[in-house]
């Protein structure tokens, strides 16, 4: 099983400086912060589907088609079924649906959708050595980034264990689905104590594996890779911070908040 | 921060002749908490180039004096430590990590720790950033790492996409990068399938070859024949240090501290001729001399891809009425991925014990999880006691069909032993005194009748592995099927797991076993369903399996090497004992 999201490909944003890409990803997220129009977003929610498409990271997207569709769907409906503000058309309680809160909803949703298509098209174009450079260079201690980068590695390792872990106690006649919503979760305690000791097993090998290849030996490293910038990068922040710009001014106009009147 | 580059280790080759590598003074180390002390009064030096296997059972310190060797103990795991340890004839004392790193490197059990980037050539290239070498020295020193270890040409191939021994010749590779004197791996093997052991014993043999001074930790005996001199660890303390015959031919030390003695030296003991056996033509050589009519066999004649051809049609004929599992050609492959398995039949009937082996990637535990419901096939059929398998929960068939995951720790979570055993009874829902029954019996068969109120997680590897069978146990399947039960477990561990699974199936229980380890098929199972390229390619007998050299061959599976002996006089014996028996029937 592959366990890391990065894909090969050479694409424009794959061939970014490390930098240009963690910059990238901040942008995004700030622009996606400031505004809340659904019609505002629109463009933004564009730019990051054009980027997909330039990094051909469509599988990875399809790969979270259900983790988009459980996040998203129930934001929207959340708000436009009970958010309540502006003049309502349909009221049933505890339903309150108004032109406002349709926007609203549909706003959360594009907002929620496009941050994590945001991030995981990052992961898709980043490998995690350039993200322990990318942070390294926005001035992140050495330490803290590469195990920030190490976290990355290791979710997915956590997760193959907890499928396990749920096979194995579904095998033991568990049934995961019985009860409420609060004893659903406590319901997870056969699965959370084994992947949560493993993590711990393995956390602890890899701290004696990292220490015994020189790990901590300096603060600054040298890079195998080595990552230059290029004219492509400057354009890449150039638009950045247009971009963080525009979104900005979006919101400080006015126009990125939803008329409510 | 010191100038880094200043402390890069010395590279140029050194004189191996008198050199002292390492040298332990009266190490003892105990574990924080720890009843007694990991290490007691360890003592002992290796020349430069000289190779040192650490044997010994589980807890017996074997781990802890590696770690003492490069300052994981006491600097990662702290404890009480006293001793000395010099490495190329300087103390450590006070020494951090990172700084022995590029004089002791150190390889691990667990490979896939070990393995942090994206790219072979970059995992290699780690351990020279941390040490702040230059862009272009690290280039000349990555080609000779993989090349050193077999992985030139991988240099762009993610490590993620490497098979178990590619993973961890990759991790030597990354250590050797640092170009330390001193190798120390901790059962490098453990993890790895018959292929993967092979590519990494081959490899330390090329290493020692070039001179390096090795530490080799591994409780199989058989493969630290080669090594120079033989440390047994028990305990905590060295109880004895030599060159291999005169460690290798005390049969019962060995088995007392947890080790697997050679079957060949075993054999030789057992017809008093004594000595250790450097090789199966040495031990030959010895039998023929003391039993001088014992016949030669003639060399297969068959050649290899007829006779799998052969039994192939035998294979498929394998299927007798009335088993209790069916599988008939069946085909599956994970989403986007592909076919793992490919027309694969099985039929399991009551009682039996079957090994099911083949290589990595052959499709054994995918066609256990399709029988146990976990996985549905893409096609064929599999039926449970004349059930539609498609038809049924996975956990509907749990009391029939139990399944003991590869790992035991995939499934403990309770605060008692006793807890964990009666998970599942209480999720069928069975009466509190029943399980009270179940429980007490299946604990006293799986030896843990003392640990009822335990906390799992403080019992040892092979207690948790027997906990894990008691807790599937306990719902009184007909099969019970097994995934590498004894791996990481040491030889003690191992027999004593044996043992309970070969009393089970006498008590009626059928037995499917996964499994790596020639001889727990020779000793244990009475069926080889051999497993290639996602379809069965051989189900006979055990005896047929072993007296089979054709299929032998062109599988990657090796036999005991008692049994790879016996070929040689015309016969098929499992076991030392039986070798010995038959040689003293036919030719005393």
């Amino acid at each position: 099983m592959k366990t890391t999201l990065y894909i090969e490909r050479d694409s424009f944003v794959h061939r970014l400086h490390p930098t240009a890409k963690v910059f990238g990803l901040f942008v995004v997220f700030w622009s996606i912060y400031w505004v809340d129009n659904p019609l505002a977003l629109m463009p933004l929610a564009l730019i990051v589907l054009a980027i997909a498409l330039m990094m051909g990271a469509w599988e990875n997207v399809y790969r979270f088609r259900w983790f988009f569709i459980l996040i998203i769907v129930p934001t929207m409906l959340t708000w436009m079924l009970f958010y309540r503000v502006g003049k309502p058309l349909i009221t049933l309680p505890p339903f309150y649906v108004s032109e406002a809160s349709l926007m609203f909803g549909f706003g959360r949703g594009l907002k929620v959708g496009a941050l994590v298509l945001a991030s995981v098209l990052f992961l898709s174009g980043t490998k995690v050595e350039e993200l322990a450079v990318g942070l390294s260079r926005l001035g992140l201690p050495y330490r803290l980034g590469f195990t920030i980068t190490l976290a990355f590695r290791l979710v997915p390792l956590f997760m193959e264990s907890a499928l396990t872990v749920v096979d194995a106690q579904r095998l033991r006649g568990y049934d995961f689905d019985a009860g409420g919503p609060f004893e659903r979760i406590r319901r997870y305690v056969p699965v959370v104590v084994p992947v949560f000791m493993g993590a711990l097993r393995k956390a602890n090998n890899m701290a004696m594996a990292l220490e015994a290849r020189g790990f901590g030996r300096t603060h600054r490293p040298t890079s195998f890779i080595e990552y230059r910038m290029h004219p492509r990068d400057a354009a890449a922040f150039a638009f950045l911070l247009a971009l963080g710009a525009v979104s900005f001014w979006i919101y400080y106009s006015g126009l990125g908040a939803i008329p409510t009147g | 921060m010191p100038d880094v580059k200043a402390q890069t280790p010395d590279i140029e080759p050194v004189d191996t002749a008198v050199e002292e590598a390492i040298a332990v003074e009266g190490l003892s180390f105990a574990y924080r908490d720890a009843a007694r002390a990991a290490l007691s009064e360890v003592s002992f030096a290796q020349s430069a180039g000289e190779m040192i296997g650490v044997m010994g059972a589980s807890g017996a310190g074997k781990s802890t004096l590696a770690k003492c060797l490069n300052r994981i103990i006491p600097e990662l795991e702290g404890g009480e430590f006293r001793g000395i340890v010099r490495i190329s004839g300087r103390p450590t004392a006070g020494a951090r990590v990172y700084e022995i790193a590029p004089k002791v490197g150190m390889v691990f059990q667990d490979f896939e720790s070990q393995l942090f980037s994206t790219s072979v050539a970059h995992e290699v290239a780690f351990a020279l950033e941390q040490i702040g070498m230059s862009r272009e020295e690290m280039l000349r020193r990555i080609g000779p790492a993989l090349e050193a270890v077999g992985l030139a040409g991988f240099e762009e191939r993610d490590p993620t996409s490497l098979s178990g021994g590619q993973k961890q010749r990759l991790a030597i590779a990354a250590v050797l990068a640092l170009r330390p004197r001193i190798i120390v791996l901790d059962e490098p093997t453990t993890d790895l399938d018959p292929e993967g052991r092979a590519e990494v014993f081959a490899l330390i043999r090329k290493l020692r070859e070039q001179g390096l001074s090795l530490v080799v930790i591994e409780h199989e005996a058989e493969e630290l024949r080669r090594c120079d001199r033989l440390v047994l660890l028990s305990e905590g303390s060295i109880i004895a240090d030599g060159p291999p015959p005169s460690i290798m031919t005390r049969m019962e030390m060995l088995e007392n501290s947890g080790v697997h003695p050679p079957g060949l030296n075993s054999l030789l003991h057992l017809l008093g001729i004594g000595g250790h056996a450097r090789s199966i033509e040495h031990a030959e050589a010895e039998i023929r001399k003391r039993f001088p009519g014992v016949p030669s066999a003639p060399p297969a004649e068959t050649p290899a891809n007829e006779a799998v051809r052969a039994s192939r049609g035998k294979a498929a004929a394998n299927q007798p009425p009335g088993a209790l599992i069916r599988v008939e050609n069946v085909s599956f492959s994970y989403p986007g991925g592909p076919r793992v398995l490919d027309g694969a039949d099985l039929a399991i009937s009551a009682g039996e014990f079957v090994a099911i082996i083949g290589q990595n990637g052959s499709g054994k535990t995918t066609l256990a999880k399709l029988v146990i419901g976990l996985l549905k096939p893409d096609s064929g059929r599999i039926t449970i006691d004349g059930r539609d398998r498609s038809t049924l929960h996975a956990a509907a068939t749990a009391r029939e069909i139990g399944y003991v995951f590869q790992n035991p720790d995939h499934q403990i979570f309770a605060a008692t032993v006793e807890d964990e055993v009666a998970f599942g009874p209480r999720n069928f829902g069975l009466d509190p005194q029943e399980i009270e029954r179940r429980c007490a019996e299946v604990l006293h068969a799986v030896g843990l009748e003392n640990e009822r109120k335990s906390d799992p997680f403080l019992l040892s590897k092979g207690q948790r592995q027997r906990l894990a069978v008691a807790s599937v146990l306990v719902l009184r399947p007909k099969v019970l099927i097994l995934d590498e039960p004894t791996t990481g477990l040491d030889y003690r561990e191992q027999r004593r797991m044996m043992k309970l699974v070969a009393e089970l199936n006498e008590s009626g229980v059928a037995i499917v076993m996964i499994t790596h380890t020639p001889w727990l098929v020779a000793e244990y199972a009475r069926r080889v369903v051999l497993m290639h390229a996602g379809r069965k390619i051989f189900d006979d007998g055990v005896r047929e399996f072993f007296g089979h050299d054709a299929m032998l061959a062109e599988s990657s599976f090796r036999a005991p090497e008692v049994t790879a002996l016996s070929r040689r006089f015309g016969t098929v014996a499992l076991t030392a004992e039986e070798m010995a028996a038959w040689l003293r029937e036919h030719c005393g």
